[in-house]
Formats: C-alpha cells, structure tokens, sequence
C-alpha cells in the first residue's frame, strides 16, 4: 500500500494504482479521454494531466503515473484548467461537432468535457475532417470526422478481442484509425469497438436514429445464448430492445460481448414472433384462443399418458424457474420421459464428470483462468462456442504470457496467439490425443497418482496410446503431445477447456472422461487455482442439469423417445424451446417422430420446422420479457429480469406450465419466481442457500469458486478409428451463431446470412472451388447443396459447415457421428 | 586550430575505411584488451568514469545508463544502435559510417559484452543505403576475423549484429518508438516506464545508444577515462564531438572538435565564416530540437553543460547558421512544419497543437498576425512542451522558445508592418 495526498486528501491505495485510480477511490474526479480500465495504460489524450509537487515543472499524466509514497497531487488549478481546455480546443479543431444528428448526443465523453470545460469559442480555426463515413457492413458504422484518436478501438480489438482490425495510418495531423488498406469493416462484428469509443465515430447501426440516450430504460439482464452467460444491459424504449448498451460495472464478462450479445437481440423484436396459440385443423395451424389450447394440450396429454405416453423434450434456454415448473408439469401429466438438448451432448458432464471427479459441473470461474500458466483447450472453436471466454484466455496468454495447447481438428483463432501450438488431429480423434497425453506423463513418470482410484486398469488401456503410436493414428506429432502433456503437468495453476453443445453429441463422455483423466494426472485436479470447465452451449446448459431436467427412473432419454415415437410406441410430444428437426442429428428420424407420435405440442417463439408439424403450437417469450434466473457455465447463477412485455398473446414459459398444470388438475401455486426458486433450492442441493433476491450483479457461484472434487477416479476410455474417406465433414457453431434461435436475429443473419460449407485453401485450390460456389455433399444416402466458402483453418480432406440452418438440411447428412465421410462435387 | 581526431582519425574525404586499414590504425585493439582483461561491470565502470555522454540528442551519461541494465538477468536482452539520423541539420553519423564503418561495430561487441547482450541491432534508415552497406561488409569482416560471432577471440562471449533497414521516419529516432519499428509494429513511441532496460525489445532488457557513442567506447578503453576527459577543452565536458555544420556558411561540412570549442571557431574558423561576407545572426546548435544562439551567444563553449546556461542545448550538434537576411519566423514556420509532419499523432498536443503553431506563424508571414496571435503563439509554447507523450513535441517547441528569447521583436515587426520583413 501506498500514501499520498490527493487535493490535501490523505489516501492510502495499492501501489500498483495509478494516480488517476487513487483518484476516483478517493472520490475525486480526473476528466479521461483514452483511459480504459480494462485497457493496457495508454496516455495519449492529454486531458487527465495534473500536478504533482515531486515532479514539477511538468504536468503529469494521471492515468498512466503510478503513485508513489508521500507523492502530493493536485488535480486542478489555473494551469491545468488552461491545459485541459487547450487540448479540448485541439481535438474540437477539426472535429465536425455534428451533435445533432450524432446518435452519441447526450452521453459523449468530448461533448460533455466540452460542456464542463466551458469551451464556447474556439481559438483555434481549422479545416473540418471530411472522410467518408464507413457503412459498408450492416451492424457497425464508422465516421472517422468524430474521431479523437484515444485509440481505444485499436487497443480492445487487439488486446482483448484479439482480432486486430484497425491500426493507426498516416502521421501527423493526417493520422487516422483505418482498417487493413483502409477498407470497409470486416471482422467478427462483436462491437467491443462499438462500446469503448468515448465519441460517435463508432456507432451501432441497428440503432441509428432510434432514441437519445436518456429516453432509454436500462435493464440489466443475461444474455440468452450462450453459457457464458454475459451480463447485457437491454436499452428499451417503446417496449422494444432498442439496442444493448455498454456495461463493465457487473457480470463476468467485464462489458465484453460477442456479436450474439450485442447484436443478436433482435430476435425478441422480430415481426416473425408467434403471438396466438395455434391449432391444428383439418392439416392447418390456425389460430385459437389460450384456453382452447390449453384445453386441447391437456386433453391430448391425458389421453396419450393413458395410452402409450407422454415424452418431453426441452431445450436449454429456459430459466431455472421453468425448468423446475417443467418437472411439475411432467408429474401432473405422470410421465418421467423428461430430457433436454438432444439428450447425448451434456454427457459428459452428467456421466463423464460424475464417474471421474464425482461432480456435475466445471470446477473454476472464469476470471480464474485468466492467472492460469498453462491452458489446454479442446475442439477449436472453443472460441466460436463461448467467445467471450475467449478473450479471458487471450489475455491469459496475451498479457499474462500463458502457454496455449489446443487439442483440435481444425486451426482456429486461438492457434494464432503468441505461445499457442495447436495439436492438430485427424477429426473425431481427440480421446485418442487426451490418453496419448495421459500416457506421456505416465511414462515419464510425472503422473500425479496419490489417491487415484483406477490407476491399473487405466494403465492398462493406455498401453495402446503411447504417443509415437498415436501420432501415427492421428497425425499430431508424438513430440508435440509429450511437451504439451508435461507443461499441463508442470503448470502452477492450469485450466483445461472443453465445449459441448448439440453440434457435438458424439463421444460427450468419452472427452470428458479422457479430459478429467488427465486433468487429474497432470494434477489440474490438486491444485489451487486449476480447473476443469466444461461449458455448455446454451445460456442455462449448467441449469438444466442442475436441476435434473434429464431422464429419472424408467423415463426415456431424448434420442429413446424419438426412437419410441417414431416406431409408434410413444403417443405424445412435448417439445418446450427447442427446433429439432433442425438442430437435432438425423433429420429423418426426428421427423418420423413428429408424424409417428400422435399428438406432438410444440412451444417456441418462431413456427420452427418442429412447429409446423405439431398439432398444439404455443406462444411462448423471450429472454427479454423473463423473470427467472440463468446458470452459466462456471456455475453463476444470475438473474434474468424483464425489459419488454411479449407481443400479442405470447407468454413466457413460466406462465404456460402454471396454466398447463392448473388444466391438468395439479394447481400450482406459486407467487412467482422468487417462490419457485425457493422450491427448488429446496430440492437442489447446490443451490441449498440461495434467494432469490439476493442474487446481486454478480451473481452467486453455486459450490464456490472452486468446486472441490468428491473423487479422484480415472476411467479408462476408448479412442475412435480415424474416419475413412477422401472428405470429412465436421459439424459445429458458427461464431456468429448459437443454436437456431440467433438465425432470427437481424445482427447474426446479417453477417452470416446461410448455412456454408467451409474448405481448407488446399483443397479449394486442387476442386478449384471459390467463396459462393454451389457445392452438393453427399452421405449416409442423403445430399444437401451448401454455398462454398474457403478459409484456411481447415487441413487437408476435412470440410466444415454451422449446424444452424434450417433450410440447409445439414442433419439430413449425419445421425450423430462426430465426423463422417461425405462425397464432395460442384 | 587543430584538434586531436579519434572518430575521423581515418577519414579520407570520399573514402572509406574497412578492416585492413582499420586494423592498421590499432583497430580491434580495444575490443582485444576488453576481452582479455576486462570484466563486462569493469567495462561500464570505465565509461561511467569517461564522462562520456549519449550523442544521439540528450545527452545522458552513456555510463549511467548502462548501469541501469540488467546485464546478468537470463534470457534475450538487446543492445540496439540508433541510426535513424531525421533531424535536420543532422547528418553526422551518415558520415561517420561513410568514413569508417567499424568504429562503429567494434564499438557495438564491446557494449554487448559491458552488457552481456547475445543480439545487437543497427536501426538505420533506408537513405542510409551506402552505411549499410558499409555496416554489412563490416560486419562480415568482423565475422570473419573472429572479432563476432560465436565464442568471441575464444572468451566464450558470443554476438551477433543485425542490419535493419528501417522505413524511417523522424519518429524512429525515439527510443522507444524505434523498438516499436524494429519489432515491425508503427512505431509509436513507449510509455516510459517501464524503460527500455527493464522492457525493450520484444519486451526484453534493451538499451538504446546512438552510433557516435558506440563509436566512441574503444576509444575510452584503449585511453582511458582520463585522457578521454581530458579531450574536452572545458571541466564538464569529455571526448570530442562531431559537428556537422550547415546553412549559411563558406564550408558545411562536419568536423570532430573537442567538446567546449566556443560557437566562434565553429562558425569563423572551421565553417569559413558565414556565406558571402555576411553577418552571423543565429544558428540552431544542436539540430532543429534546440532553441536558437544569436550573435551574443558566439562565445559560448559548446558542451553539454555550458550551453544550457545560455538557454539552448547542444543536442546532436548539428549547428546550422543563418545570416543576417534571414527571418527567423520563417526559419521556425518552416522548422514546425517539418515536427508537425512527422508528429507520429499518438498525443493531443503534438498531433494537433503543432499544425496550429504552424497556423499562428503563417498568420505572421502572411502578414495578417494580430498581438492575440503573438500572445496565443506564447500560450500554446506552454501548452504544448512538457504535456506531450514523447520529447518529440517538446523539441519542437525549441525553435519557438529560442524565438522569444532571441527574436521576439521580429515577432513585433511582423505584426507593426503587417508583412514580412525580410521579403
Ligand atoms: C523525436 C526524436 C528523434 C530522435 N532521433 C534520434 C536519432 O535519429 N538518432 C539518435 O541517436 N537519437 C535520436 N533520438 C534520441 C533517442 O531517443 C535516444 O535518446 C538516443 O538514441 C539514446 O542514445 P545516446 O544515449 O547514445 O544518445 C531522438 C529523440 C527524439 C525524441
Ligand atoms: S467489432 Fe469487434 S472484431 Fe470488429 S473491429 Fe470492433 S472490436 Fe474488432
Ligand atoms: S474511433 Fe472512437 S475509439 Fe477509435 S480512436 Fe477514434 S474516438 Fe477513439
Ligand atoms: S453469446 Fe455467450 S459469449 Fe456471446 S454475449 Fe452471449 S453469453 Fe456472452
Ligand atoms: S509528442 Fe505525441 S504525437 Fe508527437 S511524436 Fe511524440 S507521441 Fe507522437
Ligand atoms: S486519459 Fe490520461 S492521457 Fe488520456
């Protein structure tokens, strides 16, 4: 700690504080232009300059001087006044000052200075910048004449995102932000720079002319997507979600989004939004009221429990509080087929986890990992799943210099940060990787074993992996595997990161099992600080599981009642938020099961192609219009508050289970979400302790920061056989994309507008295939046509394409392979 | 009067020297004694005792700041040659390098084993294409006769030198913006700290030497710290220097003087007076970073010291002269064009105040200055040197502070007349 004086303020501040920092603890406040807290110190605006009587002569500036003991500051006198209103005199200079029409108006930090500083005239006459404003791209307009140079857009899309689209060009007065040979914005479009700029040269476009500032409602809430669960602030105007707006004061996510968060809001105000119940007459849906309905669901429920049963199938995107009605509901109707997400994915954390370390859950926070020395990520598009985990792992790396393995089948962008190797592997192989590695350190004798259970037999079954063999098998060099084995192993404090999601249903166990086998080899499980994550796809993965929204006693797993209805022997679907019939693996049979079960209810906000074909459609909400809570992947749970009401008749999926019960004879009476989520911390053990309104910005780690194992068991698990043929298809997510849900947002679809199949640049070059052309894929008897797009992610033989789509008919092709071999030709 | 050489003790005008006539004349001697006797501290020790002080602007004592390097830290360090030579009226280390490149290089194997650095680089400008040249023959003579490269005249100390041409620009020649440069990023400058010795280079312990000091050092260790002293012709001053003249003057060319030579032999002996029988009105002593010396000033010794006493500094003493005919708004106009050009734009101040002064001294040429753009000129001095990111603003306010000292009635004769003076 340190002692200074601050405006005759004795204060005490850490000694790594900054000045300006010491500052704002004190109450004291530092007009800044270029500073960013979570941005690497910087000092270039000049605006925060101040005295120090140590240091005199100079002014100094306060946001990049670390303090120092006894050092005495004065944060305002005529001098500085001076200074700071010359310096905003030189940015006004050229500046086009076009409030007005400026969608910053009312919240700019050069507006404001301008205000407080009183610079009424200007001395100073200059040319106004006259650049051309940059709208090529649909979601980000750039205008340049507004720039003040703090290069804060530069530097979050460099340090934090890790992308590194703009750079300073030109010198002098002539200097401006430009992108790579100053072209129209092309990038991830996750608006970090959208949110960091303290002017309007940045500016989302969606919102363009849509409301002041201060005509907006800021409601904090969670965004729906992924299971990263980042806090976003909805700005809601005219019971809309006008746009999201910057936050870095709560949540996990430091005011980081991706391109879902911040611009994949839209679907709650899309036009394409049930808003009546529907049902089906004579071959069509048509409208009826709720009670009609509600009426015929539970008609049909009765008559099909009575028959051959009921199965339910929910997605991942309910809240807590749903999900705990939702088991109500399946009681009331008597049925224990209950399961979510397709029933095979999150495996790994309800069989893989459990039977290694005896927990259901990752075992760190994020924040965590970014003390981590080593990471070892497994599947690539860890980044594409959980981007803004992501960047906790850029910085990891980036600023904390932490070495990064990636056990992939396809180079992605964490392969290109400094001290990143990835291990690049034949698909559908990385047991075969993940043992290889176990049995590198088992070798070399460095294995952690005190207190393992299984070791021999686990021993045994690795014989087969020694890494020389399966660098053959694989195709990762035997050399790459051992040194990637001994630096997990010989790390302070390592993560190991592993995604699973509907796109990757095949092997959920057998990963996570070879990956908690090593976590615990390598003594990830021992150490302080060291943790295993496995993040699910969809903003409540962990609360699906934590609440069991999976198949009990006799009741069938998702994939079984498919399996059931389709063969005739299961009367009645309910399918709560989820698309199957796109998103599931193996089109044909999901369908089957829609027309073999009798009476199938679908509730979704969209006519899904799983809607069209039920006989009960019900119209349900939003994240936007939800009370409840989220559980995201490093065990948060957050609370999900209401900005909107839903359109037309929809209500959320909390309100229909209650209505549903009540028809079907089990009233259920709870005063709302507070009540049921004392309830089910009642019956969660995890959970046990928590209120409901108590949950603050942060939200509460159920288990802790770190989740202690209850075992320490490794589990012997089988590698695959490479898959055999010229090409092999790989499915997963799209980073612009989550689940099918985001292909209603305006954001996602505007940057990614279709489904594609991706190419390595190799193979593009010798089919002579380029970005656009029409490609028919063939396999397993089926083809579908995707457009083409080339990369260079891709290694030999292997092709790629986002599971999203519904037109595309990609799960025509696999039935739930990891990988397989499919016939490629124009 | 003649003076003691050691840097242009080889120079032949139009020649250069390489390793066979640099051995004759005891090249190598320094690095061989350095080797075989000295250890790396001993080495810094000697310079700190020399006296020796940074010739690439200012003017840091070289030994000092060698002591701030972490010489036994493990890993990559660096030592990197600053060659970027921009400033105008600068040009003495391109003739340097044209006379006798291994001064240089000999100079950069003893610094890398005073500071234990493995890596050296040489940042020079692609105008510089010649020195280069020069630096890589050098460099392979070097190599070849084992004076660098693996296991150093078998001391077990090993060094390797790297040319790199640089885009150049003024800008380069910050420190911390020329690490920026080599490490291929825009070479913005650094925020200091952490300096270079702590984080240079690729984030490792570096320091930055100009190429006369480099050339300088195994003159010190073959002399001693006391003769090299004793070169000076005042008490603060050590070694020589080179002055590379310009302007106004009979003969500009650069010339190695002793430190302490008065602003009067410069300019009336060795410059051969000012051109055309004129009268000497001012110069820049010290490139165009330093505020101006007038005719009052002929008498002062030029060393690092004396010359701040009369509010200038000596810079990289490139002293460039103006006769009596020339306006010196015009000069300083010309001479803020020039830093407001070349501001890399990181900071306020400097990428925005610097076309602004240029505007208040146009506004004095074209005749249309007011006393609030007199007074408004004297504010933004204030405004601008000491609250920009790096000394590249705070140099270029050295030609408006010199104005105010020396010429600030030219300022008022443009206002009175309502034009130029001069024109
Ligand atoms: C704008 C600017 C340009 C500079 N250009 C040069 C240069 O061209 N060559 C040089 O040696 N030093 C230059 N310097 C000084 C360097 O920053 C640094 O002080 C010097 O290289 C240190 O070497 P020395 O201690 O041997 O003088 C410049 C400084 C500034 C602020
Ligand atoms: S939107 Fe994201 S990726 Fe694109 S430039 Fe901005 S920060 Fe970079
Ligand atoms: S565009 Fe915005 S964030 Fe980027 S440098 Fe300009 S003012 Fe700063
Ligand atoms: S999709 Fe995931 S990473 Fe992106 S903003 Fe939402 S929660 Fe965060
Ligand atoms: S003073 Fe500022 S703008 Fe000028 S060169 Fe230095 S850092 Fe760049
Ligand atoms: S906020 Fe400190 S220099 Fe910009």
């Amino acid at each position: 700690m340190v002692n200074l004086t601050i405006d005759g303020k004795e204060i005490t501040v850490s000694k790594t504080a900054t000045i300006y920092e010491a500052a704002k603890e004190a109450g004291i406040d530092i007009p800044v232009l270029c500073y960013a807290k979570k941005l690497l110190p910087y000092g270039a605006c000049r605006v925060c300059l101040v005295e120090v009587e140590q240091m005199k002569g100079r002014l100094i500036p306060s946001c990049t001087t670390p303090v120092t003991e006894g050092m005495v500051v004065t944060t305002m006198s005529d001098e500085i006044q001076k200074v700071r209103k010359t310096v905003l005199e030189f940015l006004l200079v050229n500046h086009v000052i076009d409030c007005p029409v400026c969608d910053k108006g009312g919240e700019c930090d050069l507006q404001d200075l301008t205000y407080e500083y009183e610079v009424v005239t200007n001395r100073f006459e200059g040319e106004k910048f006259d650049l051309p404003t940059d709208e090529v791209n649909p979601l980000i307009e750039r205008n340049m004449n507004r720039c003040v140079l703090c290069g804060k857009c530069v530097r979050v899309c460099d340090e934090i995102v890790g992308y590194g689209s703009y750079s300073f060009i030109n010198r002098g007065f002539e200097t401006k932000i430009a992108t790579a040979f100053d072209r129209g914005l092309n990038c991830e479009f996750c608006g970090q720079c959208v949110s960091m700029c303290p002017v309007g040269a940045i500016l989302p476009r969606p919102f363009k002319f849509k409301a002041r500032p201060w005509q907006i409602k800021e409601v904090d809430s969670v965004c729906s997507y992924c299971g990263n669960g980042c806090t976003i602030t909805m700005g809601v105007k005219d019971n809309k979600v006008q746009t999201i707006r910057f936050n870095d004061k709560i949540g996990v996510n430091d005011g980081n989004l991706c391109i879902r968060g911040r611009f994949g809001y839209s679907y709650a105000n899309s036009d394409d939004r049930l808003t009546t119940p529907l049902i089906k007459k004579d071959g069509e849906l048509v409208e009826a009221s709720w009670d009609e309905a509600l009426e015929a669901v539970a008609e049909g429920f009765k008559k099909a429990a009575a028959d051959k049963g009921v199965g339910i199938i929910s997605g991942a995107r309910l809240t807590n509080e749903e999900l705990f009605l939702l088991k109500n509901v399946a009681k009331a109707i008597g049925t224990e087929n209950l399961d979510h997400s397709g029933g095979e994915c999150y495996k790994g954390v309800t069989e893989g986890l459990v039977e290694t370390l005896g927990v259901k859950a990752s075992t760190g926070t994020f924040p965590q990992v970014e003390d981590a020395d080593v990471i070892l990520s497994i599947r690539s598009d860890f980044y594409e799943t959980h981007p803004v985990f992501g960047m906790v792992v850029n910085q990891a790396v980036k600023r904390n210099e932490a070495q990064l393995f990636i056990v992939a089948d396809k180079k992605g962008k964490f392969g290109k940060l400094p001290n990143a190797e990835t291990l690049l592997h034949k698909p559908a192989l990385e047991v075969n990787v993940l043992n290889a590695m176990a049995q590198a350190l088992i070798e070399d004798g460095s294995a952690v074993t005190d207190g393992v259970d299984g070791l021999d037999e686990l021993k045994k079954s690795l014989a087969d992996y020694a890494p020389e063999k399966v660098a053959a098998a694989t195709g990762v060099p035997a050399e790459q595997i051992k040194a990637a084995a001994k630096a997990l192993a010989g790390a302070n404090k390592s993560a190991i990161l592993l995604a699973y999601g509907l796109p990757y249903t095949a092997q959920s166990k057998e990963i996570a099992v070879a990956a908690a086998n090593l976590a615990i080899l390598s003594g990830n499980v021992d150490k302080e600080g060291s943790n295993l994550y496995l993040c699910g796809e969809k903003a409540n993965s962990q609360g699906a599981i934590d609440l069991g929204v999976i198949p009990a006693g006799s009741g069938q797993g998702a994939q079984q009642m498919l399996d059931a209805a389709a063969a005739g022997s299961l009367s009645a679907l309910y399918v709560v938020g989820e698309d199957m019939v796109t998103s599931y693996p193996d089109r044909e049979k999901v369908e089957k099961a829609l027309d073999g079960a009798g009476f199938v209810v679908a509730q979704d906000l969209f006519l899904s192609p799983t809607a069209q074909k039920a006989d009960v459609v019900l119209p349900a909400a939003s994240f936007a219009e939800k009370d409840g809570t989220f559980t995201n992947a490093e065990r948060r749970i957050q609370r999900v508050h209401p900005g909107i009401t839903s359109p037309g008749e929809a209500k959320t999926d909390y309100a229909i289970f209650e209505l549903l019960a009540n028809k079907l004879g089990a009233g259920l009476s709870y005063t709302g979400p507070a009540a049921v989520f004392a309830a089910l911390a009642n019956e969660v053990d995890a959970y046990k302790g928590v209120e409901f309104n108590a949950i603050g910005a942060q939200g509460v780690v159920w288990g802790g920061e770190e989740l202690k194992a209850a075992t320490k068991k490794v589990v012997p698990v089988k590698g695959a056989a490479a898959v055999d043929g010229k090409f092999v298809l790989l499915t997963g997510s799209a980073l612009y994309h989550s689940g099918t849900v985001s292909t209603h947002a305006k954001g996602p679809v505007a940057v990614v507008p279709e489904a594609y199949v991706e190419f390595g640049s190799e193979d593009a070059t010798v089919l002579q295939v380029a970005d656009g052309d029409m490609i028919k894929i063939k396999a397993n008897g089926a083809e579908v046509q995707l457009k083409a797009k080339v990369d260079k992610r891709l290694p030999q033989g292997v092709v790629f394409a986002p599971y999203h789509f519904a037109e595309a008919g990609l799960n025509k092709l696999y039935k739930g392979e990891a990988a397989i071999a499919v016939e490629v030709s124009k | 009067m003649k003076h003691p050489q050691l840097l242009f003790k080889n120079r032949i005008p139009g020649e250069t020297v390489f390793f066979d006539g640099y051995r004759k004349s005891g090249g190598y001697e320094g690095l061989e004694k350095t080797i075989k006797s000295m250890s790396p501290a001993e080495v810094t020790e000697l310079v700190k005792a020399s006296g020796l002080c940074g010739r690439g602007g200012a003017g840091f004592p070289t030994g000092t700041k060698w002591s701030f390097f972490p010489s036994d830290q493990p890993g990559p360090k660096y030592l990197v040659c600053n060659c970027d030579e921009m400033e105008p009226g600068t040009y003495k280390d391109g003739v340097l390098l044209r006379t006798d490149p291994h001064q240089l290089i000999e100079g950069m194997i003893i610094t890398a084993y005073a500071l234990q650095t493995p890596e050296a680089y040489v940042f020079i400008r692609y105008a510089y294409e010649d020195c280069a040249q020069n630096l890589e023959r050098a460099v392979a003579e070097a190599k070849e006769a084992g004076y660098l490269g693996k296991d150093i005249l078998g001391s077990g100390f090993s060094c390797e030198i790297h040319v790199h041409r640089s885009a150049g620009r003024y800008i380069c020649g910050e420190e911390t913006a020329l690490l920026s440069g080599l490490e291929g990023r825009r070479p913005n400058p650094r925020l200091k700290p952490p300096f270079p010795a702590v984080r240079g280079l690729f984030d490792r312990p570096t320091t930055v030497n100009n190429v006369e000091t480099l050339a300088n050092i195994q003159h010190i260790v073959t002399g001693g710290a006391d003769w090299f002293k004793s070169l000076a012709l005042t008490e603060e001053g050590a070694g020589t220097k080179l002055f590379g003249l310009s302007g106004h003057l009979e003969k500009t060319e650069c010339f190695e003087l002793p430190l302490g030579v008065t602003l009067d032999e410069i300019v009336n002996e060795h410059g051969g007076g000012v051109r055309g029988g004129k009268k000497f009105k001012a110069c820049l002593p010290g490139g165009a970073s330093t505020p101006y010396l007038a005719a009052n000033h002929l008498d002062v010794p030029l060393d690092f010291t004396a010359i701040t006493r009369a509010g200038s500094r000596l810079g990289t003493a490139g002293v460039t002269v103006f006769d009596e005919e020339t306006c010196m708004v015009a000069v300083t106009l010309n001479l803020i064009r020039f830093f407001a050009r070349e501001s890399c734009g990181w900071c306020t101040p400097c990428r925005d105040g610097l076309p602004y002064v240029a505007w208040l001294l146009e506004q004095f040429e074209q005749g249309e200055a007011t006393e609030e753009h007199l007074e408004n000129l004297r504010g933004q001095f204030r405004n601008i040197a000491g609250r920009s990111f790096c000394a590249l603003a705070e140099g270029a306010m050295g030609p408006v502070e010199g104005l105010f000292n020396c010429f600030e009635e030219e300022l008022v004769d443009h206002i009175k007349k309502g034009r130029c003076p001069f024109k």
